[in-house]
């Protein structure tokens, strides 16, 4: 793989990708956080259905993220959408929101958010060491 | 992309309402004498979930939507008063008992607490989305 194929590929497209399902995954714990004592309320999250996977396929020369090139991911064929989520005990007033489950899911997608970024600004910073270095 | 901080700002006026009705419910606990007439009621507050739109043509596919919690009403306790042995009360009736608001006091207290509890996880997670936004606009300042 040549420089130019390594600053160009296709992770900053794939990165991007993430970061909005990262975000979008940040919206549904917000509102579970937002109506945690709210009666009735069921939680929901984010189910990526291999949307992130698919984003990096094909972008490593040795794929790394599948045993096998050839597997037909059956999830892959979707994108990511909100589902409903039932990692809480449901109370008595059948809202299943567990506040501390919710913020520590919260705390995780806003890391992995965060890493996202900087990855972002790494590459971008290697793109601009590179034009710097052709100047001189 | 605001949905998050959209969302968190009903969360956090919901919970403020809450502690409102439950701070009222405190300071009223003794309370005999009302404008309507007989004790003090219990308020309490209805709360409903009102969806939002997760935003965006992907949304097409979700299979249940965000919510921002919303107070409905703050509706009144119509359950019968206290009645406490007190002759000689300007309120006591001909036996001599006074009607004192249905209220416990411990209980609203650890509801209150609950209540303060909430709001700081809002806080928390609006601030968690500020980050999160400060991290995108990020990319763009120091790469």
């Amino acid at each position: 793989m040549s420089l130019i194929d390594n600053i160009f590929d296709r992770s900053i497209p794939a990165l991007t990708q993430g970061l909005d399902l990262f975000w979008k995954r940040n919206q549904a714990i917000t509102s579970n956080i937002s109506n945690a004592e709210t009666p009735a309320y069921r939680a929901v999250d984010l189910n990526f259905a291999g949307q992130l996977e698919k984003a990096f396929e094909g972008q490593s020369a040795n794929n790394l993220l599948k045993t096998n090139g050839k597997h037909i991911d059956v999830a892959s064929n979707q994108r990511a959408h909100l589902v409903e989520d039932y990692s809480g005990a449901t109370k008595g007033d059948g809202n299943n929101v567990d506040i501390d489950i919710q913020m520590g899911k919260l705390i995780m997608n806003s890391g992995q958010y965060s890493q996202g970024t900087n990855l972002v600004r790494k590459k971008l910073h290697m793109l601009r060491t590179a034009i710097r270095e052709a100047m001189r | 992309m605001f949905n998050a901080i959209e969302v968190l700002a009903s969360g956090l006026s919901a919970a403020r309402m809450r502690v409102n009705v439950l701070a009222s419910n405190v300071a009223n606990a003794e309370t005999t004498r009302t404008e309507e007439g007989g004790p003090y009621q219990r308020r309490d507050v209805l709360q409903v979930a009102r969806s939002v739109s997760g935003g965006g043509f992907d949304s097409v596919l979700d299979r249940v939507s965000l919510a921002r919690p919303s107070i409905q009403a703050v509706i009144k306790d119509e359950s019968p008063p206290k009645m406490v042995f007190k002759p000689g009360h300007p309120d006591a009736d001909e036996n001599g008992n006074v009607a004192f608001p249905n209220i416990n006091v411990v209980t609203t207290m650890t509801d209150l607490m609950s209540a303060s509890r909430l709001y700081q996880a809002n806080v928390t997670a609006l601030e968690t989305a500020r980050k999160m936004a400060q991290d995108a606009a990020g990319i763009s300042i120091r790469f």
